[in-house]
Protein backbone atom coordinates (compact mmCIF):
# COMPACT_ATOMS: atom_id res chain seq x y z
CA UNK A 1 0.00 0.00 0.00
CA UNK A 2 2.66 2.30 0.88
CA UNK A 3 4.48 1.75 -2.22
CA UNK A 4 1.17 3.17 -4.57
CA UNK A 5 0.96 7.27 -4.40
CA UNK A 6 -2.53 7.53 -5.01
CA UNK A 7 -5.11 4.38 -3.48
CA UNK A 8 -9.14 4.90 -4.41
CA UNK A 9 -11.03 1.56 -2.88
CA UNK A 10 -14.95 1.28 -4.37
CA UNK A 11 -14.98 5.20 -4.28
CA UNK A 12 -17.98 6.56 -5.11
CA UNK A 13 -19.87 10.06 -5.31
CA UNK A 14 -23.87 10.40 -6.11
CA UNK A 15 -25.44 13.42 -6.41
CA UNK A 16 -29.46 12.72 -5.61
CA UNK A 17 -30.47 10.44 -8.37
CA UNK A 18 -27.50 11.21 -10.26
CA UNK A 19 -24.19 8.41 -10.06
CA UNK A 20 -21.24 10.66 -10.24
CA UNK A 21 -18.64 7.99 -10.01
CA UNK A 22 -19.14 4.37 -9.44
CA UNK A 23 -17.09 1.94 -7.28
CA UNK A 24 -13.96 3.24 -8.52
CA UNK A 25 -10.74 1.39 -7.36
CA UNK A 26 -7.44 2.73 -8.41
CA UNK A 27 -3.73 2.08 -7.76
CA UNK A 28 -1.23 5.22 -9.00
CA UNK A 29 2.48 4.71 -8.38
CA UNK A 30 4.68 7.61 -7.30
CA UNK A 31 6.50 9.14 -10.78
CA UNK A 32 3.53 8.11 -13.00
CA UNK A 33 1.38 10.78 -15.59
CA UNK A 34 -1.65 8.71 -14.86
CA UNK A 35 -4.73 9.97 -17.69
CA UNK A 36 -8.84 9.48 -16.74
CA UNK A 37 -10.25 9.49 -20.44
CA UNK A 38 -13.51 10.05 -20.43
CA UNK A 39 -16.35 12.12 -22.37
CA UNK A 40 -18.21 14.46 -20.44
CA UNK A 41 -19.98 14.22 -17.33
CA UNK A 42 -17.87 10.38 -17.28
CA UNK A 43 -16.36 11.16 -14.03
CA UNK A 44 -13.17 12.47 -14.40
CA UNK A 45 -13.63 16.34 -12.56
CA UNK A 46 -15.99 14.36 -9.47
CA UNK A 47 -12.83 11.68 -9.34
CA UNK A 48 -10.26 14.89 -9.22
CA UNK A 49 -12.39 16.68 -6.99
CA UNK A 50 -12.57 13.96 -4.53
CA UNK A 51 -8.86 13.52 -4.07
CA UNK A 52 -8.23 16.96 -4.06
CA UNK A 53 -10.58 17.40 -0.72
CA UNK A 54 -13.38 19.42 -2.68
CA UNK A 55 -16.03 17.41 -2.65
CA UNK A 56 -16.40 14.11 -0.11
CA UNK A 57 -17.28 11.11 -1.63
CA UNK A 58 -20.38 9.26 -0.92
CA UNK A 59 -18.83 5.82 -0.35
CA UNK A 60 -15.55 3.97 -0.72
CA UNK A 61 -11.60 5.48 0.26
CA UNK A 62 -9.41 7.57 -1.08
CA UNK A 63 -5.46 7.92 0.18
CA UNK A 64 -2.54 9.86 -1.40
CA UNK A 65 0.74 8.68 0.01
CA UNK A 66 -1.26 7.00 2.49
CA UNK A 67 -3.18 9.97 4.05
CA UNK A 68 -6.70 9.70 3.77
CA UNK A 69 -8.41 12.36 2.04
CA UNK A 70 -11.79 12.71 4.20
CA UNK A 71 -9.86 12.09 7.54
CA UNK A 72 -6.97 13.66 6.95
CA UNK A 73 -7.63 16.55 4.95
CA UNK A 74 -5.22 19.26 6.13
CA UNK A 75 -1.95 16.09 5.45
CA UNK A 76 -3.26 15.96 1.92
CA UNK A 77 -2.94 19.58 0.90
CA UNK A 78 0.01 20.19 1.78
CA UNK A 79 1.28 17.40 -0.67
CA UNK A 80 -0.91 18.17 -3.61
CA UNK A 81 -0.91 21.02 -6.31
CA UNK A 82 -3.96 21.39 -8.12
CA UNK A 83 -4.94 23.17 -12.01
CA UNK A 84 -8.92 22.90 -12.25
CA UNK A 85 -10.45 23.29 -15.70
CA UNK A 86 -11.71 26.70 -15.02
CA UNK A 87 -9.21 29.28 -14.61
CA UNK A 88 -9.37 30.35 -11.55
CA UNK A 89 -6.76 33.15 -11.29
CA UNK A 90 -7.30 36.33 -9.69
CA UNK A 91 -7.63 38.03 -13.04
CA UNK A 92 -7.10 41.88 -10.92
CA UNK A 93 -3.70 40.81 -9.35
CA UNK A 94 -0.73 40.28 -11.22
CA UNK A 95 1.00 37.20 -11.79
CA UNK A 96 3.40 37.71 -8.80
CA UNK A 97 1.25 38.56 -6.61
CA UNK A 98 -1.16 35.50 -7.69
CA UNK A 99 1.95 33.09 -7.00
CA UNK A 100 2.69 34.69 -3.84
CA UNK A 101 -0.52 34.44 -2.11
CA UNK A 102 -0.99 30.65 -3.30
CA UNK A 103 2.93 30.09 -1.86
CA UNK A 104 1.71 31.67 1.33
CA UNK A 105 -1.24 29.57 1.74
CA UNK A 106 0.84 26.50 1.52
CA UNK A 107 3.54 28.27 3.79
CA UNK A 108 6.33 27.98 1.59
CA UNK A 109 9.36 29.30 2.19
CA UNK A 110 11.78 31.96 0.41
CA UNK A 111 8.80 32.64 -1.86
CA UNK A 112 10.29 35.37 -4.41
CA UNK A 113 13.04 32.98 -5.60
CA UNK A 114 10.42 30.09 -6.11
CA UNK A 115 8.13 32.88 -7.81
CA UNK A 116 10.96 33.70 -10.31
CA UNK A 117 12.23 30.05 -10.39
CA UNK A 118 8.55 29.07 -11.89
CA UNK A 119 8.19 32.13 -14.10
CA UNK A 120 11.25 31.25 -15.71
CA UNK A 121 10.12 27.64 -16.30
CA UNK A 122 7.04 28.52 -17.61
CA UNK A 123 8.84 31.61 -19.93
CA UNK A 124 6.79 34.25 -18.00
CA UNK A 125 9.09 36.16 -16.36
CA UNK A 126 8.40 39.06 -18.28
CA UNK A 127 4.96 39.49 -17.27
CA UNK A 128 5.12 38.64 -13.67
CA UNK A 129 3.80 42.06 -12.45
CA UNK A 130 1.48 42.22 -15.06
CA UNK A 131 -2.32 42.35 -14.34
CA UNK A 132 -4.01 38.50 -14.96
CA UNK A 133 -6.72 39.81 -16.93
CA UNK A 134 -4.14 40.72 -19.83
CA UNK A 135 -2.78 37.81 -20.21
CA UNK A 136 -4.01 35.42 -23.17
CA UNK A 137 -5.89 32.44 -22.77
CA UNK A 138 -2.19 30.36 -23.19
CA UNK A 139 -0.84 32.41 -20.73
CA UNK A 140 -3.29 31.61 -17.96
CA UNK A 141 -2.85 28.28 -18.54
CA UNK A 142 0.69 28.58 -18.22
CA UNK A 143 0.00 30.55 -14.75
CA UNK A 144 -2.52 28.05 -13.92
CA UNK A 145 0.19 25.46 -13.43
CA UNK A 146 2.59 27.09 -12.17
CA UNK A 147 0.88 28.30 -9.14
CA UNK A 148 0.11 24.76 -8.53
CA UNK A 149 3.64 23.73 -8.74
CA UNK A 150 4.49 26.53 -6.11
CA UNK A 151 4.30 24.27 -2.99
CA UNK A 152 6.43 21.87 -4.95
CA UNK A 153 3.38 19.29 -4.76
CA UNK A 154 4.17 15.43 -4.70
CA UNK A 155 1.14 14.89 -7.00
CA UNK A 156 0.14 17.53 -9.47
CA UNK A 157 -3.70 17.47 -10.64
CA UNK A 158 -4.04 18.46 -14.03
CA UNK A 159 -7.72 18.77 -14.61
CA UNK A 160 -8.55 19.07 -18.89
CA UNK A 161 -5.04 21.49 -18.87
CA UNK A 162 -5.57 21.99 -22.31
CA UNK A 163 -9.19 22.61 -23.00
CA UNK A 164 -9.96 25.29 -25.41
CA UNK A 165 -7.01 26.25 -26.49
CA UNK A 166 -5.49 26.01 -29.98
CA UNK A 167 -3.24 23.57 -31.04
CA UNK A 168 0.06 25.14 -31.14
CA UNK A 169 -0.24 26.61 -27.28
CA UNK A 170 -1.54 22.96 -26.33
CA UNK A 171 1.68 21.46 -27.72
CA UNK A 172 3.91 24.20 -25.75
CA UNK A 173 1.51 22.82 -22.32
CA UNK A 174 2.59 19.66 -23.32
CA UNK A 175 5.53 19.99 -23.69
CA UNK A 176 5.80 21.87 -20.25
CA UNK A 177 3.88 18.65 -18.43
CA UNK A 178 6.36 16.33 -20.10
CA UNK A 179 9.12 18.30 -18.56
CA UNK A 180 7.62 17.87 -14.84
CA UNK A 181 7.46 14.65 -15.71
CA UNK A 182 10.98 14.20 -15.47
CA UNK A 183 11.02 15.79 -11.85
CA UNK A 184 9.52 12.56 -10.50
CA UNK A 185 5.96 14.57 -9.60
CA UNK A 186 3.12 12.10 -10.02
CA UNK A 187 0.78 13.58 -12.21
CA UNK A 188 -3.37 12.72 -12.57
CA UNK A 189 -4.30 14.03 -15.72
CA UNK A 190 -7.91 13.94 -17.22
CA UNK A 191 -8.56 14.62 -21.00
CA UNK A 192 -11.12 13.70 -23.26
CA UNK A 193 -7.83 14.63 -26.20
CA UNK A 194 -7.34 11.02 -27.45
CA UNK A 195 -4.02 12.84 -28.97
CA UNK A 196 -3.33 14.12 -25.54
CA UNK A 197 -3.64 11.06 -23.33
CA UNK A 198 -1.48 8.74 -25.72
CA UNK A 199 1.41 11.39 -26.06
CA UNK A 200 1.56 12.12 -21.70
CA UNK A 201 0.29 9.32 -20.01
CA UNK A 202 2.07 6.07 -18.77
CA UNK A 203 -1.36 4.72 -17.65
CA UNK A 204 -4.98 5.37 -18.71
CA UNK A 205 -7.90 5.01 -16.95
CA UNK A 206 -11.11 5.25 -19.28
CA UNK A 207 -14.30 6.27 -17.19
CA UNK A 208 -17.72 6.17 -18.86
CA UNK A 209 -20.77 7.07 -16.79
CA UNK A 210 -18.85 7.19 -13.66
CA UNK A 211 -17.24 3.34 -14.38
CA UNK A 212 -14.01 2.86 -14.93
CA UNK A 213 -14.12 0.57 -18.01
CA UNK A 214 -10.70 -0.02 -19.18
CA UNK A 215 -7.12 0.86 -17.21
CA UNK A 216 -3.62 0.31 -18.87
CA UNK A 217 -1.16 1.54 -20.79
CA UNK A 218 -2.18 3.39 -24.13
CA UNK A 219 -0.45 1.07 -26.52
CA UNK A 220 -2.04 -1.88 -24.51
CA UNK A 221 -5.73 -0.64 -24.66
CA UNK A 222 -4.96 -0.42 -27.96
CA UNK A 223 -3.56 -3.47 -28.38
CA UNK A 224 -6.24 -5.34 -26.88
CA UNK A 225 -8.67 -4.16 -29.14
CA UNK A 226 -6.40 -4.83 -32.53
CA UNK A 227 -3.88 -2.19 -33.62
CA UNK A 228 -5.27 -1.66 -36.78
CA UNK A 229 -8.47 0.10 -37.91
CA UNK A 230 -10.24 -0.39 -41.49
CA UNK A 231 -12.99 2.66 -41.99
CA UNK A 232 -15.36 1.71 -44.31
CA UNK A 233 -18.20 3.71 -46.11
CA UNK A 234 -21.49 1.24 -46.54
CA UNK A 235 -24.44 3.17 -47.67
CA UNK A 236 -23.10 6.51 -46.64
CA UNK A 237 -22.26 5.52 -42.92
CA UNK A 238 -18.86 5.45 -41.93
CA UNK A 239 -17.99 2.01 -40.32
CA UNK A 240 -15.59 1.00 -38.48
CA UNK A 241 -13.56 -2.90 -38.15
CA UNK A 242 -10.69 -3.11 -35.97
CA UNK A 243 -7.80 -6.04 -36.81
CA UNK A 244 -5.26 -7.47 -35.23
CA UNK A 245 -2.40 -6.21 -37.93
CA UNK A 246 -1.53 -4.15 -41.28
CA UNK A 247 -1.81 -7.51 -42.98
CA UNK A 248 -5.05 -8.67 -41.84
CA UNK A 249 -6.54 -4.85 -42.54
CA UNK A 250 -5.33 -4.58 -46.28
CA UNK A 251 -6.51 -8.39 -46.94
CA UNK A 252 -10.15 -6.68 -45.41
CA UNK A 253 -9.47 -3.51 -47.63
CA UNK A 254 -9.62 -6.17 -50.51
CA UNK A 255 -12.90 -7.11 -49.91
CA UNK A 256 -14.35 -3.50 -50.04
CA UNK A 257 -15.22 -1.84 -53.73
CA UNK A 258 -14.03 1.59 -52.45
CA UNK A 259 -13.41 4.54 -50.26
CA UNK A 260 -11.44 2.30 -47.45
CA UNK A 261 -8.75 3.79 -45.09
CA UNK A 262 -6.50 1.98 -42.81
CA UNK A 263 -4.94 3.20 -40.13
CA UNK A 264 -3.56 2.57 -36.66
CA UNK A 265 -6.26 1.98 -33.86
CA UNK A 266 -5.83 4.47 -31.07
CA UNK A 267 -7.86 5.05 -27.60
CA UNK A 268 -11.25 6.44 -29.48
CA UNK A 269 -11.33 2.89 -31.02
CA UNK A 270 -10.88 1.49 -27.76
CA UNK A 271 -13.92 3.67 -26.39
CA UNK A 272 -16.06 2.83 -29.09
CA UNK A 273 -15.41 -1.13 -29.07
CA UNK A 274 -15.64 -0.87 -25.58
CA UNK A 275 -19.45 1.48 -25.23
CA UNK A 276 -20.31 1.74 -28.83
CA UNK A 277 -20.19 5.29 -28.67
CA UNK A 278 -17.54 7.82 -29.78
CA UNK A 279 -15.72 9.75 -26.89
CA UNK A 280 -15.44 12.83 -28.46
CA UNK A 281 -18.22 15.07 -30.54
CA UNK B 1 -3.18 30.01 11.94
CA UNK B 2 -2.71 30.80 8.21
CA UNK B 3 -4.97 33.47 7.49
CA UNK B 4 -2.86 36.50 6.35
CA UNK B 5 -2.82 35.20 2.95
CA UNK B 6 -6.69 35.40 2.73
CA UNK B 7 -6.68 38.74 4.33
CA UNK B 8 -3.97 39.89 2.36
CA UNK B 9 -5.75 38.70 -1.48
CA UNK B 10 -8.91 40.75 -0.14
CA UNK B 11 -6.42 44.03 0.74
CA UNK B 12 -4.92 43.68 -2.50
CA UNK B 13 -8.61 43.10 -4.34
CA UNK B 14 -9.38 45.82 -2.05
CA UNK B 15 -6.79 48.65 -2.95
CA UNK B 16 -7.15 48.03 -6.60
CA UNK B 17 -10.30 48.52 -6.57
CA UNK B 18 -10.08 51.56 -4.78
CA UNK B 19 -7.73 53.49 -7.00
CA UNK B 20 -11.25 53.73 -9.02
CA UNK B 21 -13.09 56.52 -7.56
CA UNK B 22 -16.67 55.45 -8.11
CA UNK B 23 -16.26 52.42 -5.92
CA UNK B 24 -15.52 55.07 -3.21
CA UNK B 25 -18.46 56.40 -4.33
CA UNK B 26 -20.89 53.98 -4.42
CA UNK B 27 -19.91 52.30 -1.14
CA UNK B 28 -20.57 56.11 0.29
CA UNK B 29 -23.57 56.64 -1.55
CA UNK B 30 -26.41 55.70 0.56
CA UNK B 31 -25.32 56.82 3.71
CA UNK B 32 -24.42 60.40 1.55
CA UNK B 33 -27.68 60.47 0.02
CA UNK B 34 -29.41 60.10 3.83
CA UNK B 35 -27.47 62.63 5.10
CA UNK B 36 -28.23 65.14 2.27
CA UNK B 37 -31.74 64.11 2.89
CA UNK B 38 -32.68 63.88 6.45
CA UNK B 39 -29.66 65.00 8.06
CA UNK B 40 -28.74 68.26 6.14
CA UNK B 41 -32.72 68.61 4.93
CA UNK B 42 -34.34 68.30 8.95
CA UNK B 43 -31.24 69.13 10.07
CA UNK B 44 -31.38 71.83 13.29
CA UNK B 45 -34.92 72.64 12.99
CA UNK B 46 -35.98 69.14 14.53
CA UNK B 47 -34.99 68.73 18.09
CA UNK B 48 -33.92 65.04 19.11
CA UNK B 49 -32.84 63.29 22.26
CA UNK B 50 -31.86 66.40 23.41
CA UNK B 51 -29.71 67.45 20.30
CA UNK B 52 -29.97 68.25 16.87
CA UNK B 53 -31.45 65.82 15.03
CA UNK B 54 -28.06 65.94 12.65
CA UNK B 55 -26.54 65.00 15.80
CA UNK B 56 -29.10 62.15 16.47
CA UNK B 57 -28.81 60.76 12.50
CA UNK B 58 -24.98 60.70 12.49
CA UNK B 59 -23.70 58.00 14.62
CA UNK B 60 -26.46 55.77 13.43
CA UNK B 61 -25.46 56.41 9.37
CA UNK B 62 -22.49 55.43 10.58
CA UNK B 63 -23.62 52.06 12.09
CA UNK B 64 -25.41 51.35 8.98
CA UNK B 65 -22.93 52.39 6.68
CA UNK B 66 -19.92 49.84 8.80
CA UNK B 67 -22.81 47.21 9.10
CA UNK B 68 -23.82 47.32 4.71
CA UNK B 69 -19.52 47.63 3.97
CA UNK B 70 -18.55 45.01 5.73
CA UNK B 71 -21.20 42.50 4.94
CA UNK B 72 -21.86 43.05 1.25
CA UNK B 73 -18.26 43.06 0.41
CA UNK B 74 -17.65 39.61 2.27
CA UNK B 75 -20.94 38.17 0.78
CA UNK B 76 -20.62 38.97 -2.47
CA UNK B 77 -16.82 38.17 -2.79
CA UNK B 78 -17.35 34.36 -1.50
CA UNK B 79 -20.34 34.05 -3.19
CA UNK B 80 -18.72 35.26 -6.49
CA UNK B 81 -15.96 33.21 -5.64
CA UNK B 82 -17.52 30.25 -5.27
CA UNK B 83 -19.89 29.94 -8.08
CA UNK B 84 -18.64 32.10 -10.69
CA UNK B 85 -14.63 32.28 -10.28
CA UNK B 86 -14.50 29.66 -8.16
CA UNK B 87 -11.45 31.24 -6.59
CA UNK B 88 -12.41 30.31 -3.10
CA UNK B 89 -11.95 26.61 -4.31
CA UNK B 90 -7.86 27.45 -4.09
CA UNK B 91 -8.84 28.35 -0.33
CA UNK B 92 -10.62 24.55 0.28
CA UNK B 93 -7.47 22.74 -1.77
CA UNK B 94 -5.17 24.82 0.43
CA UNK B 95 -3.29 23.95 3.73
CA UNK B 96 -5.79 26.11 5.69
CA UNK B 97 -8.21 25.31 8.54
CA UNK B 98 -11.99 26.76 7.69
CA UNK B 99 -11.18 29.17 10.48
CA UNK B 100 -8.11 30.44 8.79
CA UNK B 101 -10.32 31.06 5.85
CA UNK B 102 -13.17 32.87 8.07
CA UNK B 103 -11.21 35.23 9.74
CA UNK B 104 -9.03 36.19 6.98
CA UNK B 105 -12.67 36.86 5.29
CA UNK B 106 -13.70 38.82 8.69
CA UNK B 107 -10.81 40.94 8.84
CA UNK B 108 -11.13 42.21 5.23
CA UNK B 109 -14.60 42.31 5.61
CA UNK B 110 -14.23 44.71 8.62
CA UNK B 111 -11.03 46.81 7.05
CA UNK B 112 -14.02 47.82 4.49
CA UNK B 113 -16.39 48.32 6.77
CA UNK B 114 -14.14 51.05 8.87
CA UNK B 115 -12.56 52.70 5.82
CA UNK B 116 -16.52 53.46 4.59
CA UNK B 117 -16.86 54.26 8.44
CA UNK B 118 -14.35 56.30 9.33
CA UNK B 119 -14.96 58.39 5.89
CA UNK B 120 -18.40 59.21 7.59
CA UNK B 121 -17.28 60.41 10.96
CA UNK B 122 -14.13 62.75 9.46
CA UNK B 123 -17.47 64.11 7.26
CA UNK B 124 -19.44 64.42 10.90
CA UNK B 125 -16.63 66.14 12.56
CA UNK B 126 -16.44 68.35 9.51
CA UNK B 127 -20.06 69.42 9.90
CA UNK B 128 -19.48 69.94 13.54
CA UNK B 129 -21.96 67.06 14.41
CA UNK B 130 -21.93 66.33 18.31
CA UNK B 131 -21.34 62.79 18.66
CA UNK B 132 -19.18 61.25 21.45
CA UNK B 133 -16.06 59.96 20.08
CA UNK B 134 -14.07 57.71 22.69
CA UNK B 135 -12.30 54.38 22.84
CA UNK B 136 -15.94 52.59 23.45
CA UNK B 137 -17.35 54.36 20.55
CA UNK B 138 -13.92 53.14 17.93
CA UNK B 139 -14.79 49.64 20.09
CA UNK B 140 -18.22 48.99 19.23
CA UNK B 141 -17.59 50.07 16.16
CA UNK B 142 -15.03 47.36 15.19
CA UNK B 143 -17.41 44.82 16.78
CA UNK B 144 -19.93 45.96 14.69
CA UNK B 145 -18.17 45.33 11.77
CA UNK B 146 -17.05 41.90 13.38
CA UNK B 147 -20.57 40.70 13.49
CA UNK B 148 -21.46 41.93 9.89
CA UNK B 149 -18.81 40.60 7.81
CA UNK B 150 -19.26 37.04 9.83
CA UNK B 151 -22.50 37.67 8.60
CA UNK B 152 -21.27 37.61 5.26
CA UNK B 153 -19.41 34.90 5.43
CA UNK B 154 -22.52 32.61 6.42
CA UNK B 155 -24.40 34.33 3.45
CA UNK B 156 -21.32 33.83 0.98
CA UNK B 157 -21.95 30.27 1.90
CA UNK B 158 -25.07 29.83 1.67
CA UNK B 159 -26.21 31.99 -1.25
CA UNK B 160 -26.88 29.66 -4.77
CA UNK B 161 -27.02 32.50 -7.02
CA UNK B 162 -26.05 36.20 -6.65
CA UNK B 163 -30.01 36.25 -6.80
CA UNK B 164 -29.87 34.41 -2.61
CA UNK B 165 -27.47 36.93 -1.55
CA UNK B 166 -29.67 40.11 -2.65
CA UNK B 167 -32.85 37.87 -0.78
CA UNK B 168 -30.52 37.69 2.46
CA UNK B 169 -29.89 41.60 1.66
CA UNK B 170 -33.57 42.32 1.30
CA UNK B 171 -34.46 40.25 4.45
CA UNK B 172 -32.21 41.19 6.98
CA UNK B 173 -29.74 43.90 6.43
CA UNK B 174 -32.55 46.30 4.88
CA UNK B 175 -34.95 46.34 7.34
CA UNK B 176 -32.37 46.38 10.32
CA UNK B 177 -30.83 50.01 8.25
CA UNK B 178 -34.41 51.07 8.73
CA UNK B 179 -35.81 49.49 11.77
CA UNK B 180 -33.11 49.88 14.42
CA UNK B 181 -32.79 53.00 15.34
CA UNK B 182 -30.80 54.64 12.47
CA UNK B 183 -33.16 57.18 11.52
CA UNK B 184 -35.66 57.09 15.12
CA UNK B 185 -35.46 55.86 18.41
CA UNK B 186 -36.45 52.30 18.74
CA UNK B 187 -39.26 53.64 21.53
CA UNK B 188 -41.82 54.94 19.02
CA UNK B 189 -42.57 51.56 17.43
CA UNK B 190 -45.23 49.86 17.87
CA UNK B 191 -44.70 47.02 20.62
CA UNK B 192 -44.51 43.73 18.77
CA UNK B 193 -41.90 45.42 16.48
CA UNK B 194 -40.33 47.02 19.22
CA UNK B 195 -39.46 43.30 21.37
CA UNK B 196 -38.61 42.04 17.68
CA UNK B 197 -36.17 45.34 16.54
CA UNK B 198 -34.41 45.13 20.51
CA UNK B 199 -32.69 41.64 19.99
CA UNK B 200 -31.38 42.69 16.60
CA UNK B 201 -27.37 43.81 16.50
CA UNK B 202 -27.81 46.71 14.70
CA UNK B 203 -29.88 48.63 17.54
CA UNK B 204 -27.55 47.80 20.16
CA UNK B 205 -24.67 49.03 18.24
CA UNK B 206 -26.70 52.59 17.60
CA UNK B 207 -27.53 52.48 20.93
CA UNK B 208 -24.22 52.29 22.48
CA UNK B 209 -22.23 54.70 19.39
CA UNK B 210 -25.02 57.12 20.54
CA UNK B 211 -24.39 56.88 23.83
CA UNK B 212 -20.95 55.18 24.40
CA UNK B 213 -20.44 55.31 28.01
CA UNK B 214 -19.75 51.80 30.36
CA UNK B 215 -23.09 51.29 32.30
CA UNK B 216 -25.11 48.29 32.86
CA UNK B 217 -27.01 48.75 29.68
CA UNK B 218 -23.95 49.27 27.76
CA UNK B 219 -22.40 46.11 29.30
CA UNK B 220 -25.91 44.73 28.04
CA UNK B 221 -25.25 45.62 24.48
CA UNK B 222 -21.69 44.49 24.19
CA UNK B 223 -22.47 41.53 25.44
CA UNK B 224 -25.66 41.01 23.12
CA UNK B 225 -23.08 42.48 19.96
CA UNK B 226 -20.33 39.80 21.27
CA UNK B 227 -22.39 36.87 21.04
CA UNK B 228 -23.66 37.30 17.42
CA UNK B 229 -20.20 37.76 16.48
CA UNK B 230 -18.84 34.50 18.43
CA UNK B 231 -22.32 32.72 16.77
CA UNK B 232 -21.67 34.17 13.42
CA UNK B 233 -17.89 32.99 13.34
CA UNK B 234 -18.78 29.77 14.52
CA UNK B 235 -21.47 29.10 12.38
CA UNK B 236 -19.04 30.49 9.65
CA UNK B 237 -15.95 28.23 10.88
CA UNK B 238 -19.03 24.76 10.73
CA UNK B 239 -20.23 25.88 7.62
CA UNK B 240 -16.70 26.11 5.42
CA UNK B 241 -15.56 22.51 7.57
CA UNK B 242 -18.38 21.09 5.78
CA UNK B 243 -18.14 22.28 2.49
CA UNK B 244 -18.03 19.81 -0.27
CA UNK B 245 -19.21 19.71 -3.91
Amino acid sequence: MMNEMIVTDNLGKQYQDLVALDALSLQIPPGEIFGLLGPNGAGKTTTIKILTTLARPSRGTARIHDFDVVRQPLAVKKLIGVCPQEINLDRELTAFENLWIYGRLHRMPDLPARIAELLEFGNLQERAHSLVREFSGGMQRRLLILRALVSRPRVLFLDEPTVGLDPQVRRQLWNLIQELKLSGITIILTTHYIEEAEMLCDRVGILNRGRLIALDTPGALVAKVGGYVVETLNSGRRQYLLVRDKEEAYARAQTEPTGVIIRQANLEDVFIQLTGERLTN
Amino acid sequence: MNWFPIFYREILLFRRRLLRLGYVVSALFSPLLYLLAFGLGLGKRVAMSGGTYLDYLLPGLIAMTSMTNSYTWIATSMTVGRLHFRTFQVYIQAPVTAADIVVGQILAGMVRGLFASVILLVLGLFLGTGFHLNLMFLLVLVLNCLVFAAFGVIVGMKSRSHEDTATFTNFFIMPMAFFCGTFFPVDEMPWLLRDIIKVLPLTHTNRLLRFPFWNLESLESLALLSAYGVVCLVLGIIIIRRYSE
